[in-house]
This record gives C-alpha cells, structure tokens and sequence, in this order.
C-alpha cells in the first residue's frame, strides 16, 4: 500500500490499540494464574525443607539480618523454619538456596532456588548433599560446617570445590540467621 | 505452490538452522538437553505460525515504509501473549527458558519470514509455511539438545543409556554447544552434496 | 570502586556475553570476516547498548512499574530499541559525517541484535541500580566487541587453510568459536 503520513499514521496507531487490547485481555485472563504458580512454587519448596506444619510460614514470614525467615509451627508449637540463604561465592555467582532446620536446629532439608553453577559439576549440589550415611550429607546437622578441603568434615562436589564452598556457606549463614531467629522467640 | 510443499521445505530445503543458519542465540542457549531444545523449537514455532498468519493478513493495509516496525510490533505482541501464557501454566517450563522466550523477538527467522514469505502470500500459505519452518527449527534443535545431553551425560530425554560419570562433560557446557552445531551442520551439508 | 571492578571483569571475560551466555551470535558469525568491520561493529554495539540500557531502565523503573505494566516489557523495550537505532542513524548522519560513515552501515543490524535487548532484560530482572546498569551494559557491549575481534583475527587466517568441503564457512568457524569459548571457560570461578 502507498506510504503518505495519513495511512501511516492511521495503520501504526490502529496496532497499537489492537496490540495494547490484546494484551490487556490476555494479562486479564493470566494474571491470576501466574500469581498462583508463583505461590506454589514457594509453597512447594517451603513444604520439601520444613517438618510437618500446619501455618502459614508464607504469611508469618519475617525477616532477621535481610534473610527472609519462614516459621514453621504445628497445633500452635513452633516446630522449626526455613531461611533463604544465599552466597556469592559461586563459581558462576549467586546461589540461592532456601534451607529448613527443625526446632533443635538440625537442618531438615533444603532446595536450591537459583544458581548459574555448571551443569554436571556444581549444578550436582541440589542432590549432592541430601544424602544420608555418606560424607557430604548435611541434612540433620547443627553445627557449622566446612568442606575438607578447608579442613572440615563435608566431602566436596568432585571437580566443584568452589560450588561447594558457596553452599557451605550459604548453609552456615542460614544456620546462624535460624538461632537468631530463635534466640527472639 | 501447495501448502504441504511449502511445509516439507520449510523443513528441509530452507531448514532454518541447518541451511538458513538463522537464530543461532536460542540454538546454542537453550540446547543442554533433548527436552529444554524442543521446548524452545515448539515456542518459537508458536510464535511464528501466529505471526506469519497475522502480517499476511494484514499485509494489503500496511503502508511500505512502516512495514518493519508494524511486523516488529505483531512479532512483540504474539511474544508478550506466549510468556504470559507459559508463566501462568508452565511456569517451570518458562524458567529453564530463562531470558531466551523474550527474545524470541530477535530472532532473526521471524522478521525473516515475515518479510520474505508473509508479507507476500496469502494467509494459508503463510501459515503452512511457519509450520514447516518452525517444525525445521524444533527437530533442528531436538537433534542438538540430544546429541549433547547423549555426549554429555549418557541420556536421551532425560532416560539414562549409560553411566553419567563417563559423559564428555564438555558437551553440555558452552564449548560443546558451538562443535556440536558446527559438526551437524557440516553432516547436513555432507549429506546434502551426496 | 572495586565492586565495579569486579563487574567489569566479570562481564568481559567470566560471563562474556558471546561464549557463555550465546547472545549476539548472529552478528558474531556474520560481521567477524574481517578485523575493521569487527572493530566498527563492536563501536556501535558499545554506543547502542550503553544507551539503549539507560533509556528501558528509566523507561522501566519510572513508567512501566509505577503503571503496573510489568507484563509489556518485552514489547515496549524492542519498540524503544528499534526508534532508539533509527533515530540514532538519523542524528548521527546529519551531525557526525564521518562517525556515520564508519558504523552507519551497521547501525539497523543492531535491532534485531538480541545481546541489545537481552542487556536490557537482564538488567530489569537483576533489579541492577542506574550507575551500575550502564556499567553492566558497557563492559558487556566491550566483551562482545573483545570476542568479535579475536574471532575475526582467527578467520582471517583461516580463510587460507584448506578445509574438507562441507565444513567451510560457518561450520568452521563454529568450531572455532567452540574452541576459544573453551579458552574463555578458564576465567570461571575467579
């Protein structure tokens, strides 16, 4: 079709607003959802790291030392929380993991949000150290940790030393964050 | 010109990443596994046949000068739709995706087809022929994503073969990405000359 | 001070945007023939991303979110991108002849360039401030050029070796990239 400022005009701005309205539709029709997924999400890490609750950890969240805390409480007894964690000494950057300790403070059990670590080596972490009766198991610890090349007790990730060294501690940092947390209680 | 010729070449004689050699960013992004490969293939074509469909439509009322920008505009739309769609009910889909399902807007084979294809045939064709370039593209980088997952790791679509402990882990890490493009494309050339 | 160091050089060489994070592969193969339109190609990708990442973040931070119109990021940073370059090659022909006539010829490659709007998206998802923003943007637009013209320098010689017939061109020069990418993997976790 010929080009002349009229019909350019009128044929951008008629998409634009056909554009513009198709969105807005879908956004209508999406938003909903997306913010559930979101939820769920949450909801489902929250569930794997905590011991059985019966709160709403989501909704008490707090936050102590710009860590959010999640707590967890059954008929009314506190019975441990999560802690979203994370470091920056990754081999690919941030890793964030969300850890739950039960209210003895042993770690229960945690899931890796996000990481940039390497497929195959560091990426292994979010199996790596849920592995009972081995020597890189951390779930039902309470203590700080270390890995052994740094003179600790926890068998590093073969070939991902600095993945594993973010883990640590990332968990260390969750761990302190937890007994301060309990220490307000 | 039908449209299941249209759909066979757009699969083979104008296969976007074996012959084309269009959309490399997402071909070599998103390829680590079988699975995560043919996502980003089924995306991108979802995309493509939507567009293709709606700039031939359109494409007596467009005046020429503004034409790119209007055909970026219908690409950007049907793009903005499809990451609102995945976020609400393939959510976990749409973070193994990552950054590379908002660039399906760059990615050179939709402006292409728009303006070398849409914009001069009619809507049926044009849907035909984003089929069978969109289905190129996927079993494009199906082909990839399982040659490296298979190199990499021992699996197929996640089914161990062999022991991942004896993967060339190199496969599914950066380096892997850009030889194994390399080698495939060259196969298909091989084959192509044969 | 440091910390934009460290930026820096993470996004040059740990995290260079061609050979880890596959972005702007297009023009990385297309425009990588030869060492000059290398070097122009990674000057006008530098001007573009630095100042296409400070407009979609004021853009973002000062209209869309307020709006509550997160959900068309995708659609209005590619149209601000795209008026951006065009009116970019407008200005830039009328005051600066000569800046035009060395990187004018690459300046509407650049639209559909994805390391441009894939910056400007991560740098929204990241939550980056301003400052640091361009920062970002900067030092990954210098990776990419980095990356482009070590490529061309390695094209440039092997355009004289005899190389099995279906895997000239591209395919060799895959390869190639595979294996300076495999150079790049050294940085990593430094």
């Amino acid at each position: 079709m010929k080009s002349n400022l009229k019909t350019m005009t009128i044929s951008l701005t008629v998409l634009t607003v056909l554009a513009g309205a198709a969105l807005g539709i879908v956004n209508f029709f999406t938003a909903d959802p997306i913010a559930e997924a979101q939820l769920k999400a949450k909801k489902e890490a929250l569930a794997a790291v905590l011991p059985q609750f019966d709160n709403d950890p989501y909704e008490q969240c707090t936050t102590v030392e710009g860590l959010s805390v999640y707590p967890a409480a059954s008929e009314g007894q506190a019975v441990g929380a999560a802690v979203e964690s994370f470091s920056d000494n990754g081999f690919g950057g941030r890793v964030t993991i969300l850890f739950g300790f039960d209210i003895a403070g042993r770690a229960k059990g945690y899931s890796v949000l996000s990481h940039s670590e390497t497929p195959g080596l560091g990426a292994n972490m979010q199996t790596w150290f849920d592995d009972e009766g081995t020597s890189h198991n951390v779930i039902g610890t309470s203590v700080p940790l270390k890995v052994k090349a740094d003179g600790g007790e926890i068998d590093a990730m073969a070939g991902a030393t600095i993945s594993s060294r973010a883990f640590v501690e990332a968990l260390n940092k969750a761990r302190s964050v937890f007994e301060k947390f309990t220490a307000q209680q | 010109m039908n449209a299941l010729q249209v759909i066979v070449d757009g699969i083979v004689k104008r296969n976007p990443t074996f012959v084309l050699i269009l959309g490399m960013c997402p071909t070599l992004g998103t390829t680590s596994s079988a699975l995560t490969g043919m996502s980003m293939g089924l995306a991108t074509m979802a995309v493509l046949i939507c567009s293709n469909a709606a700039v031939s439509a359109i494409r007596n009322v467009v005046p020429d000068k503004v034409r790119i920008p209007v055909f970026i505009t219908v690409i950007a739309s049907f793009v903005t739709i499809l990451q609102m769609v995945m976020q609400a009910w393939a959510p976990a889909l749409y973070s193994s995706l990552g950054i590379f399902i908002p660039l399906i807007v760059v990615n050179c084979i939709l402006l292409g087809r728009a303006e070398a294809f849409a914009s001069r045939n009619s809507v049926l064709l044009s849907a035909a022929d984003g089929i069978g370039i969109g289905a190129g593209f996927t079993l494009a980088l199906t082909a990839i994503g399982l040659t490296r997952e298979f190199l990499g790791t021992g699996a197929v679509f996640g089914a161990q073969i062999f022991d991942g402990r004896y993967g060339a882990l190199l496969f599914i890490l950066a380096p892997g990405a850009f030889i194994v493009l390399g080698l495939l494309i060259a196969l298909f050339n091989y084959i192509k000359k044969r | 001070m440091l910390e934009y160091l460290a930026i820096i050089f993470s996004a040059i060489l740990v995290n260079n945007i061609v050979f880890a994070q596959f972005l702007g592969i297009c023009p990385f193969i297309g425009v990588s023939k030869n060492l000059d339109s290398a070097f122009g190609m990674g000057a006008a990708v530098t001007f573009v991303m630095a100042v296409a990442t400070a407009v979609t973040w004021m853009l973002q931070h000062y209209i869309l979110l307020p709006l509550g119109l997160g959900y068309v990021q995708t659609i209005a940073f590619i149209l601000v991108i795209a008026v951006l370059v065009q009116m970019l090659e407008i200005i830039m022909k009328k005051s600066s002849p000569g800046l035009y006539a060395a990187l004018g010829v690459f300046l509407p490659l650049i639209t559909t360039n994805c390391a441009v709007l894939g910056v400007a998206i991560i740098v929204a998802q990241k939550n980056f401030e301003f400052f640091h923003s361009i920062v970002y943007a900067i030092a990954t637009a210098l990776g990419f050029t980095l990356a482009l013209i070590l490529f061309a320098g390695i094209r440039t010689r092997l355009a004289l070796v005899d190389v099995p017939r279906p895997m000239r061109g591209v395919p060799i020069a895959l390869i190639s990239a595979g294996l300076l990418a495999m150079a790049f993997m050294g940085f990593s976790g430094m």
